[in-house]
């Protein structure tokens, strides 16, 4: 059966919007012990005292669905998936500054 | 439909315990997973590989699996024997997303249809049917990648995404419902932002709210800029006598072209910075220039005359800090 239905305006979640620490255990499949400890490790910086009543900016939303299904799939604990999220940060930036470097190396009619 | 052969994916023999069953899993997983994979199709072999390990650890689905016989070959014509137990299917499924055309789709739960043909769309760790309780549950979320060039994150688009979703009928049979979802994507948007269109991932099943969709924005590399959050690079080529003389030049930027303004003495990959002339949001990002001296060729007698008589007439000595 198929379905059409009208345009609908994606909400951009952006740096300056807040998620309540409940949904994102909803749409990251996290629990919320799991968040807790990923923050106590730095991966995510929350806000609020009380961690059930956290808010975590969107921006998280990929790190934590990163960190998900690395446990998931691979059986990586919290302190491991902390460091490969910090590796996959270093190794995206280093490969952003090698692409650019490369531009720099190669011949001009290669651009 | 194609056959796989789950035990030649992860490189097993028909007789493996499962304790190498799970080790093997573990081995090829790590090796393609697309979160830190840098395989060719990463995406597309962990699935294989997830696929593989979701019949070969359950030893019901094993079981079945081992009764369709050792003579088939991956990538054998398929068809499901027409005895086949039908008690796989009918479990629920889940919910699939893709961008027809031109996007790449993201499921991490999409298996093939020939698993679909034999032990329905059920994926990884249950469907809609979990647990027990009567207490209405909120639909699940669904999320996919939506591929977009930088142009579009500049200027906005509409793209369409196809959703497929399990919705149950008064039967209590499953049907798999299209929907397609035209998306307005704001101008702006960076890579790897979520982007949530509220309400519309899959329908709960027991009166609840239904889920949300999510996309992830993938802006495609580009020809000439390196994103970096808003801010956008090029990789500039200037002449000899510019990066000396310096002076105004015209530059590309996403938003048309400008004219900058070279400083003398300017040197292959020094960065000059154009404010706001990157991905627009609250504050835009920048664009920057990086230079690239391009030397010209001596190729004619006067470009060769040229070249001798710098030779002669600088005082210049590119290695002056090599020596002691």
């Amino acid at each position: 059966m198929r379905d059409t239905i009208d345009t609908l305006e994606a909400q951009p979640l952006g740096d300056d919007h807040w998620i309540a620490v409940a949904d994102f255990c909803r749409v990251c499949r996290l629990e919320l012990a799991t968040i807790v400890e990923l923050a106590e490790l730095g991966v995510v910086s929350p806000s609020g005292s009380m961690p059930a009543e956290w808010r975590l900016p969107a921006t998280a939303l990929s790190r934590l669905h990163v960190a998900s299904r690395l446990m998931r799939d691979l059986g990586v604990n919290v302190s491991g998936v902390a460091l490969a999220l910090e590796l996959l940060d270093v190794q995206r930036d280093l490969e952003r500054r090698l692409r650019v470097l490369e531009r720099l190396t190669t011949r001009g009619d290669d651009l | 439909m194609e056959f796989r052969d789950y035990y030649q994916l992860l490189g097993l023999s028909r007789t493996a315990t499962d304790d190498e069953i799970r080790k093997a899993y573990r081995k090829a997983a790590r090796k393609y997973h697309p979160d830190v994979s840098k395989e060719a199709n990463a995406e597309e072999k962990f699935k294989q590989v997830q696929e593989a390990y979701e019949v070969l650890k359950d030893r019901e689905k094993r079981a079945a699996y081992d009764q369709l016989g050792a003579s088939w070959r991956e990538g054998q014509q398929f068809r499901p024997p027409p005895d086949w137990d039908s008690t796989f299917h009918a479990r629920g499924g889940r919910g699939r997303a893709r961008q027809p055309g031109a996007g790449v789709e993201i499921d991490e739960e999409q298996f093939s249809d020939f698993f679909s043909s034999l032990f329905g769309d059920r994926g990884m760790g249950g469907g809609p049917f979990r647990g027990g309780t009567r207490r209405p549950r909120a639909g699940r979320d669904q999320r996919a990648r939506l591929q977009i060039d930088l142009e579009e994150a500049f200027r906005g688009a509409t793209q369409t995404v196809e959703l497929q979703q399990p919705e149950i009928r008064p039967d209590g049979t499953i049907e798999t419902r299209t929907k397609q979802v035209r998306v307005t994507i704001p101008a702006g948007v960076t890579d790897g932002q979520q982007l949530r269109l509220s309400g519309q991932g899959e329908a709960s099943q027991s009166g609840g709210r239904p889920g949300d969709l999510y996309l992830e924005v993938a802006i495609r590399p580009h020809r000439l800029y390196q994103v970096n959050g808003r801010d956008v690079t090029l990789t500039l080529p200037i002449a000899p006598w510019e990066a000396a003389l310096g002076g105004s030049i015209t530059v590309p930027t996403l938003g048309g072209s400008v004219d900058m303004r070279i400083p003398a003495g300017a040197q292959s990959g020094q960065r000059l910075r154009l404010r706001g002339r990157g991905l627009p949001g609250n504050p835009p990002g920048d664009q920057y220039a990086q230079l690239k001296v391009v030397v010209p060729p001596a190729s004619t007698p006067q470009a060769r005359s040229l070249y001798e008589q710098m030779q002669r007439e600088l005082p210049f000595d590119p290695r002056a800090e090599l020596k002691g």
